[in-house]
């Protein structure tokens, strides 16, 4: 009987060109989506790329040209030398931290195109370095991108309900419903099968493409995480094809079916997480970044006026780097114990934007419960590598490159001015202190762990059982009430 | 008779009980994106000015020192709001609010909000323009789609028609009604348009003028859709879907497309590529062969044989030479990436013909100088206030160096002659010709939307009889 009912939906579905509608405007999503993941992703990984081979030819040239700068016997400015570690330091040096996207990344953009993700490292001061970003047109930034995130979460719900909203209630308008009861079909049953054959015609198409997509063009996926993103795909959606079983049971007409399937989706995907997100921000607001610059000059300023005292509590806390008193008079040294002083004075503002974030990734962590759709895009940017979790793991990973690196040139300086490196005699160039850059720190990244989101699974799962339970038991009751008016 | 059918179709849509929670849920929501736009915005205002003085007496009271260690002192100067951002923060969150001008160097703008915000920002910022632009068009469709669907479908409509009233008639009280609620709703954000101008600077009456004409229009597009749609369709259900399609292809897939479309089509290198093409362009031997052509030059036009001899400091006349030499290429460099960008922004434009939402957005926040246009108008203006205060430096120092017995060193008298940045937002008249395919796109929707409701009504007319 039910293979009846399915073969008969299927069949309205063809009458109505439907199936090819669905069929058709789901795989072109799919598509779409994924190429434009795809793109983003792949530009990213091209920059990562070009940036490690830039710091590599950096490297090479300081190497193959250390003969020529030894043999030099024209003036030449230490800010201007490769082979000088000042230079090196303050201003010539190639050195990037990257964070190469995963072969998850196409899934979701998420936060990648506003968070940076290569920074160029020099010695000073890490609030210099730790604010550049890539330059896009923030139009971009605000409209977000076409990727399998935004067309599982706002569009396959709109195209779900599109398919379904008239399930059942066309029947019982029509009459048609008595008629199939009398043959043994329930209400429920009928729902269930409408509702999976359309479904099935948005997602199948879909999920085929995007995984096969995924898995073709992104070298590296691992099952595991296709596996998990057709989970969270199919229990999302397998909710809202619940939301609507559950509108149907309350066996109102298709009109009233579909404007309270689209109030909730505009509520859920629209109104919930933009009200969310202003809450969150209103309760714990970050603080002003015009603040910050201007406690950042203002430290600066002190650090200058205070150079000596500088200097001296900067060999207080290196005690190893002030062997001798003639370190004290280096420009280098000086700078690099300002760099390090201002840094200090900046620590408390830097953490507060930290502690702030923190709190407010905590509560919206709580709060994303309220709404499915915030509750996939977390899990699935985070799949895709391109949330908070992964940033955060990545900005910890450069401020202790961005450390190292300091304390790589801090001691290399100070031993070179202690050995008259920079200034071996009036009016002559400075001796080669660096002749090969292959011993400079190396940024690396710990390969991030795959986020299972269980909470979100399991909170899908809950709401999917909740209102099947509810629209079979609004669905049986109507079963009573129809068969009633049957009998009569 | 128009007046007892306006009444009719008031009191009708007073009657839809369902209709009013979802007006007043809307309400609410505009309401406190109002609350705290404005909230925000005074506290970035007082912000504003605190730390622009701070800035500037740091400026001032630098102390004694070479010209050229205060021109890499720098400073920073901080882009201002427009009066009507607090309505339309458009691309605000996702563009630097700090500019640091210093020597050598042409920045970008630093400390975009957005890099401070959580990964939820993403399903967009709940402000008064996000409101109307996005939530108020589908209360439009929640409330007309079944204006006059469903009298159809009832049976209604024959007999309205044979008690004398033309269905011209008819469809200006439902479409009229229709419209006055959607402005009633929207009344808070034009009235809070108009109180705004009353505090915003002189000459940007066109902007609130612009604003408000701008919302209009759309709103009565989508009103006019609304009722066109509902005259066409059999039923209210297929009424509902239609303009439920058209909403979600205009206001969520046409403007992601576009602007992926725009940026494939017009693609701007990466930030790295862009430094790293600005550090090789700038320090090349073509500079240092341009330096030595212009010292010899300079020897020859004074007679001399050595920059000693010269009657100026010739370290300030060469400092002033490298920044006129690196203000080329940052003209050419970034000019090119500014040019792309503007198209990117045309092409994007270009596709208000298809979405009266794209129409809108970008009328809307040319308004509200919350654009990229007008966030280059900001640092167009920094850019060329950097280059004075370099020329004015290191003119000093050619002039005056010389004079001085050891390290040269100027003071505050020197440091006033660099006035404060002041930036204010143009008028909006000489800027309309960037936005000349979403403002005639608004014009052109409305207006064949209004010739095709009178042909509905003629139709509809034919049809009943």
């Amino acid at each position: 009987m039910k293979r009846l009912v399915v073969k008969y939906e299927l069949l309205n579905l063809r009458r109505e060109k439907l199936l090819l509608l669905l069929f058709a405007a789901s795989s072109l999503f799919a598509v779409l989506a994924f190429y434009n993941g795809y793109r983003f992703s792949q530009n990213q990984a091209l920059a990562v790329t070009a940036a490690q081979q830039e710091q590599q030819t950096a490297n090479n040239t300081i190497r193959q040209g250390l003969a020529e700068r030894q043999a030099r016997q024209g003036p030449l400015n230490w800010w201007d030398d490769k082979h000088d570690l000042r230079g090196q330091a303050f201003y010539l040096m190639v050195n990037y931290a990257t964070k190469a996207p995963l072969p998850t990344a196409a899934i979701a953009v998420g936060q990648a195109d506003i968070q940076p993700y290569f920074f160029r490292m020099l010695v000073t001061e890490k609030q210099h370095v730790l604010h550049q970003y890539d330059y896009t047109h923030p139009l971009a930034l605000l409209l977000g991108q076409l990727d399998l995130a935004f067309v599982i979460i706002y569009l396959l719900p709109l195209l779900l309900i599109g398919a379904c909203f008239n399930a059942l209630s066309e029947e019982k308008q029509s009459g048609q419903l008595r008629i199939m009861m009398l043959q043994g079909i329930s209400p429920a049953t009928l729902v269930a099968a409408q509702i999976l054959v359309r479904a099935g015609a948005v997602m199948v198409p879909f999920l085929l493409i995007s995984n096969l997509c995924l898995w073709l063009f992104s070298p590296g996926i691992t099952f595991i995480s296709l596996l998990i993103f057709s989970l969270l795909v199919l229990l999302y959606t397998g909710f809202w094809l619940a939301l609507t079983a559950w509108v149907i049971s309350l066996g109102k007409n298709a009109a009233n079916n579909a404007a309270r399937l689209v109030t909730a989706w505009l509520g859920l995907v629209i109104i919930v997480p933009a009200v969310l997100n202003i809450l969150i921000m209103t309760l714990n607001p970050s603080p002003s970044r015009l603040v910050y610059v201007d406690q950042m000059r203002s430290h600066t300023d002190k650090v200058n006026q205070q150079a000596a005292q500088t200097l001296a509590n900067f060999f207080q806390d290196h005690p190893e780097l002030a062997k001798t008193g003639t370190a004290t008079n280096d420009y280098a040294t000086s700078k690099i114990a300002k760099i390090l002083a201002v840094e200090q004075a900046m620590q408390p503002f830097d953490d507060a934007f930290v502690k702030v974030l923190h709190k407010q990734n905590q509560q919206a962590g709580w709060l994303k419960h309220l709404s499915p759709a915030t509750l996939l895009h977390a899990a699935l940017i985070d799949l895709a590598g391109n949330g908070q979790l992964r940033h955060q793991a990545f900005m910890q990973e450069v401020q202790q490159h961005h450390q190292k690196l300091q304390t790589y040139f801090a001691s290399r300086i100070a031993l070179a001015a202690q050995n008259g490196d920079f200034a071996p005699c009036s009016g002559c160039n400075a001796r080669v202190t660096l002749a090969d850059a292959s011993d400079i720190p190396v940024f690396s990244s710990q390969a991030s762990l795959l986020p299972i989101p269980y909470g979100a699974m399991l909170m899908l799962v809950l709401l999917i059982v909740l209102l099947t339970f509810a629209s079979t038991k609004a669905l049986s009751k109507m079963h009573q009430a129809q068969s009633q008016t049957v009998l009569v | 008779m128009l007046v007892e059918m306006l009444k009719k179709e008031w009191l009708e849509s007073a009657r839809q009980g369902q209709l009013g929670w979802v007006g007043i849920t809307l309400l609410i929501l505009l309401l406190a994106a109002l609350a705290s736009g404005w909230y925000t915005s005074s506290e970035q205002q007082s912000l504003y000015q605190d730390v622009t003085n701070a800035e500037r007496h740091r400026w001032l009271h630098q102390g004694e020192k070479g010209p050229h260690s205060a021109a890499h002192y720098g400073v920073y100067v901080i882009k201002p709001s427009s009066h009507l951002s607090v309505l339309d923060p458009g691309l605000s969150e996702y563009q630097g609010k700090v500019l640091r001008l210093e020597a050598h160097k042409q920045n970008d703008s630093l400390f975009r909000p957005s890099q401070d915000s959580i990964a939820m920002q993403r399903f967009g910022q709940l402000s008064p323009a996000f409101v109307v632009q996005m939530l108020m068009p589908l209360l439009i469709i929640l409330m007309g789609h079944a204006l006059l669907a469903a009298e159809r479908q009832q049976g209604t409509l024959r007999q309205l028609l044979a008690s004398g009233v033309s269905t011209a008639k008819l469809m200006m009280a439902k479409g009229g009604t229709l419209y006055l609620t959607t402005m009633l709703f929207a009344a808070p954000v034009l009235l809070f348009a108009l109180y705004s101008q009353v505090t915003a600077s002189q000459g940007q009456g066109g902007r609130t003028l612009l604003f408000i004409s701008g919302y209009s229009l759309y709103l009565f597009i989508w009103c006019a859709l609304t009722l066109l749609l509902s005259s066409w369709m059999r039923t209210p259900r297929q009424a509902l879907v239609w303009l439920l399609a058209i909403w979600a292809v205009s206001s969520l897939l046409l403007p992601r497309l576009a602007m992926t479309s725009a940026t494939d089509q017009f693609p701007i290198q990466s930030g790295r590529e862009f430094a790293a093409k600005l550090e090789s362009e700038i320090y090349t031997p073509e500079r240092l062969q341009a330096i030595q052509e212009f010292k010899q030059n300079t020897l020859q036009a004074h007679g001399v044989s050595s920059t000693d001899e010269l009657p100026f400091d010739w370290s300030g006349a060469q400092l002033q030479f490298g920044e006129q030499y690196s203000d080329q290429v940052f003209d050419r460099l970034y000019g090119q990436r500014a040019v792309l960008l503007n198209k990117q922004t045309d092409a994007y434009q270009s596709a208000a013909v298809l979405s009266p939402f794209i129409a809108l957005q970008s009328v809307s926040m040319a308004a509200s100088a919350t654009d990229l246009r007008h966030h280059q108008l900001f640092e167009d203006a920094a850019e060329q206030h950097r280059r004075v205060m370099q020329a004015t430096l290191n003119n000093y120092q050619r002039d005056h160096a010389k004079q001085s017995q050891g390290a040269f060193q100027a003071g505050q008298s020197l440091w006033e002659q660099i006035p404060a940045f002041s930036f204010s937002y143009p008028r909006i008249g000489p800027l309309l010709g960037h936005y000349l395919t979403p403002l005639l796109s608004l014009a052109t929707w409305a207006l064949l939307l209004l010739i095709a409701l009178c042909f509905a009504a003629r139709r509809l007319q034919k049809e009943m009889l």
